[in-house]
């Protein structure tokens, strides 16, 4: 059997300064609809004035290794890859949303509009057409249309078709050339890193040996690959300092 | 008797000016249910209330899926009563076999339509699930064995428990004919066939019972084994789906034999007996959910997880509290109403006569209020403000309330009525409770900090369900229109 | 001949159902997300609905005549 990598993600909370910079990238890079954030970041806050904390928490897919998602999916749309990225074939979905509802980490995201009008700008809209001249500006990835894995499967890629779910790739496209998913690749801090455990060099192996972990929400079993140093989970007493309810 | 020629039994192809009011109006909901299903195909589920978990503080299971273990949990009606009469050989419930069995059929078919109608893919759904499917997700156990085996398992047992009336009924002229003869296929009324009859309807009762409980319970699992979400992840889940399954069953059973009594010509044959029994089962199987609901509730609020606690507070005290103790006024109420007729008959003596005239106004007073209730609180018709919509809410509960006690001695004494009404209460809290289970433990649960949200259905998803049920009413008229909902006696078919 | 005929219906039914769920469809493990045999569950639902017919061809045949 080949040797396979084993993903997994990194992230330093004592690096984060909560910018976003990963949510914006991702949203670029993969093209996801509006109001949708594949990546994530929580601006918690604790204590109450003038003893408080401010604290951010970049919240990924976590890709677990017993992912509640894949169990539930009732096609097999949503599947566990050897190399431990949990995909998502949007040419099988069948949007039944029981992914998204089986996941204690709420990482997913259902495209309920059609795709024209699932983006920040209608483009077919007038007004915007008075602008754009009836153009659509080039903003979607061509990698994302291609099959990924070893079982050439859909999975890259977000909006592009109404009524399937979708979620965090870890940049599938971007990973099977040897980079970095786009998130990690745009932090400012290096406060995201991603690598391959098995690899006893790589920086998240490196990190995870360096510095005590923990993994949210360990106590479901879910055993995610996202692991967060330099911090604590969130408390009962974390509160989002604006709660985020963009809806469409 | 000559014109007694042409004619079949329990009104079967004969079309009253009623009954094509009634056609063209369950057509008229069908349509606009369709149309609204039409939106939902071209826009994309954003139509609906539903809206993703986590950000964007919604639900993403809603009435769809509510309705859709609703109709599944009707479906249990029909062959535990044919069951029951074979197992423990209770002939006195034969008149309401049939008419059970056809409630499962039509609640299955219901079931299976809601949840397409959920799909964000539909089309694609109906072929990848018979190409994919995993047995590993409990969505599998609801496909095969509720929508495809237990359907299947009920159109064969109403197939061939028909096959004697069939035959019967094909022995005189009318324009069915040739369809009692082909669904007779041959069938004689001897002693012999008439033991292997009973012979292969037994053995398929007792094989579609297991098939029955897996099947509810498959259900049940697709919200019990989740962990991620509290307020699901319980092991009280299939037992419960089970039990509330006959709640809603007999319930709805009960109202549909009571219209039967009222409209059929031959209406004694079903008797009050049926009533009797029937509302006893209904009594103890609420009873017992209730025995779920406590035990479940005392343990949640006692030492439940911060998440699970929440969600309970929640639909005990704060924004599912009205829904909540409503199901629950349903569910006592109906209990309350099934155990009138046990009191002594001196007691029963001494309650003052009442017309039901009365209690019923002030009843239909009070849903009118709660409608415009709930127009305004789905934002479809909100022409008041929110003091008043408010005062509306409290007055139409006392309206309830006054009326309910104002129909008391109506339903003591009349045991057709009590089943009727407890029917009734028990669907409304049956409901209640699929939309508590359904949505809080999105909107509230969540285990990462993410805050509440809030789920509020629209006019498609309503729509939706509406035309559901009409057409639910509608097959399940039509089907009795060309078939006897009854058993139909030797000394039934004419002149003889 | 019409029991034979029920029962093999019954045991060919359940069979399919047991093989197709165990053996034909998905493995367990969600690393495998694809069917050993495409339409695995078409299959199951038919070992379902044989197990049911075997009781309409229990009743619709006829006894075996005696000439």
């Amino acid at each position: 059997m080949t040797a396979v990598a084993r993903y997994a993600m990194v992230i330093d909370l004592d690096r984060c300064t909560g910018c976003r910079a990963c949510m914006m990238a991702c949203k670029v890079e993969n093209n996801t609809p509006e109001a949708n954030f594949w990546m994530y970041v929580f601006r918690f806050e604790e204590g109450q004035y003038p003893n408080t904390h401010i604290w951010f928490m970049p919240r990924p897919c976590m890709h677990c290794d017993n992912p509640p998602c894949a169990k539930v999916c009732p096609v097999g749309a949503r599947y566990k890859r050897l190399d431990g990225l949990v995909a998502t074939d949007w040419d099988r979905c069948i949007g039944c949303r029981y992914c998204e509802v089986a996941c204690p980490y709420g990482v997913n995201y259902f495209n309920w509009k059609k795709p024209s009008k699932n983006y920040y700008l209608d483009w077919q809209d007038e007004d915007v057409q008075k602008v754009t001249g009836g153009a659509v500006p080039p903003y979607r990835n061509p990698d994302l249309d291609q099959p990924y894995g070893v079982e050439r499967r859909r999975t890259a890629g977000g909006g592009r078709l109404m009524g399937v779910i979708e979620k965090c790739t870890f940049c599938v496209h971007r990973v099977e050339r040897g980079q970095q998913p786009a998130c990690v690749q745009n932090c400012p801090l290096f406060a995201l890193h991603f690598g391959d455990l098995d690899d006893p060099n790589s920086t998240v192996s490196q990190l995870l040996r360096r510095k005590p972990s923990f993994r949210l929400l360990e106590e479901l079993g879910t055993e995610p690959r996202v692991y967060y140093v330099g911090g604590h989970p969130p408390s009962t007493e974390s509160r989002q300092i604006e709660e985020v309810k963009a809806r469409v | 008797m000559a014109e007694q020629q042409g004619t079949l039994p329990y009104g079967i192809g004969r079309f009253s000016a009623r009954l094509f009011t009634l056609i063209a109006g369950l057509l008229l909901l069908v349509a606009w249910g369709l149309f609204a299903y039409s939106r939902q195909l071209l826009e994309g589920l954003v139509v609906t209330g539903l809206r993703d978990i986590g950000t964007m503080g919604g639900a993403a299971w809603g009435l769809y899926i509510t309705f859709d273990v609703y109709f599944v949990g009707v479906s249990f009606a029909g062959i535990t009563v044919a069951a029951l009469i074979r197992l423990f050989h209770l002939d006195h419930l034969r008149p309401v076999s049939r008419m059970a069995e056809a409630l499962t059929i039509t609640a299955l078919i219901l079931a299976a339509f809601s949840v397409m109608a959920d799909l964000g893919q539909p089309l694609r759904g109906f072929v990848n699930l018979f190409r994919y499917a995993r047995p590993q997700s409990p969505f599998f156990g609801t496909f095969t064995l509720v929508i495809a085996g237990y359907l299947f398992a009920s159109l064969v047992y109403l197939y061939l428990d028909g096959r004697r009336d069939a035959a019967l009924l094909a022995r005189r002229p009318s324009r069915l004919q040739g369809f009692y003869r082909l669904w007779a296929a041959g069938y004689r009324d001897t002693p012999a066939e008439r033991a292997r009859h009973d012979r292969v309807t037994l053995w398929l009762a007792l094989a579609i019972v297991p098939l029955l409980v897996t099947a509810h319970s498959t259900l049940g699992f697709v919200f019990g084994i989740q962990s991620g979400r509290p307020g699901w992840y319980s092991t009280l889940q299939a037992p419960g789906f089970v039990v509330m399954a006959g709640v809603s069953g007999i319930g709805l059973l009960l109202i549909i034999a009571a219209i039967m009594r009222a409209i059929l010509p031959e209406g004694e044959r079903v008797h009050r007996g049926i009533f009797r029994w029937l509302g006893t089962l209904l009594l103890l199987l609420i009873v017992a959910y209730l025995y779920f609901m406590v035990a479940e509730l005392l343990t949640t609020m006692y030492a439940g997880s911060r998440h699970e606690t929440e969600i309970s507070r929640s639909l005990l005290a704060g924004e599912f509290a009205w829904l909540f103790w409503g199901s629950v006024a349903g569910l006592v109420l109906g209990a309350l109403v099934l155990s009138l007729r046990f009191l002594p008959a001196s007691f029963q003596a001494r309650i003052p006569t009442i017309s039901p005239r009365w209690g019923m106004v002030l009843g239909i007073g009070a849903l009118i209020l709660i409608g415009l209730r709930a127009l305004q609180g789905l934002d479809l018709f909100s022409p008041f403000s929110v003091t008043t919509a408010r005062w509306l809410a409290w007055l139409a509960v006392a309206l309830a309330l006054i009326a309910f006690l104002l129909l008391l001695p109506f339903l003591t004494r009349n045991v057709v009525a009590a089943g009727v009404a407890a029917g009734i209460l028990v669907n409304f809290a049956a409901i209640g409770k699929r939309v508590l289970l359904v949505v809080p433990s999105q909107t509230q649960g969540m285990l990462l900090p993410y805050g509440p949200g809030w789920y509020k259905p629209t006019w498609v998803e309503i729509s939706i369900i509406v035309g559901l049920f009409a057409l639910g009413i509608l097959l399940y008229v039509l089907f009795f229109k060309i078939f006897p909902v009854m058993e139909v006696h030797p000394t039934e078919e004419g002149a003889e | 001949m019409r029991t034979v005929l029920t029962i093999s219906m019954i045991v060919v039914g359940f069979a399919l159902q047991i093989t197709s769920y165990f053996f034909l469809a998905a493995p367990w493990n969600p690393l495998y997300s694809n069917p050993r045999v495409p339409f695995a569950p078409a299959l199951f639902i038919l070992g379902v609905m044989l197990v049911f017919l075997a009781a309409v061809v229990y009743e619709l045949l006829p006894e075996k005549q005696v000439q």
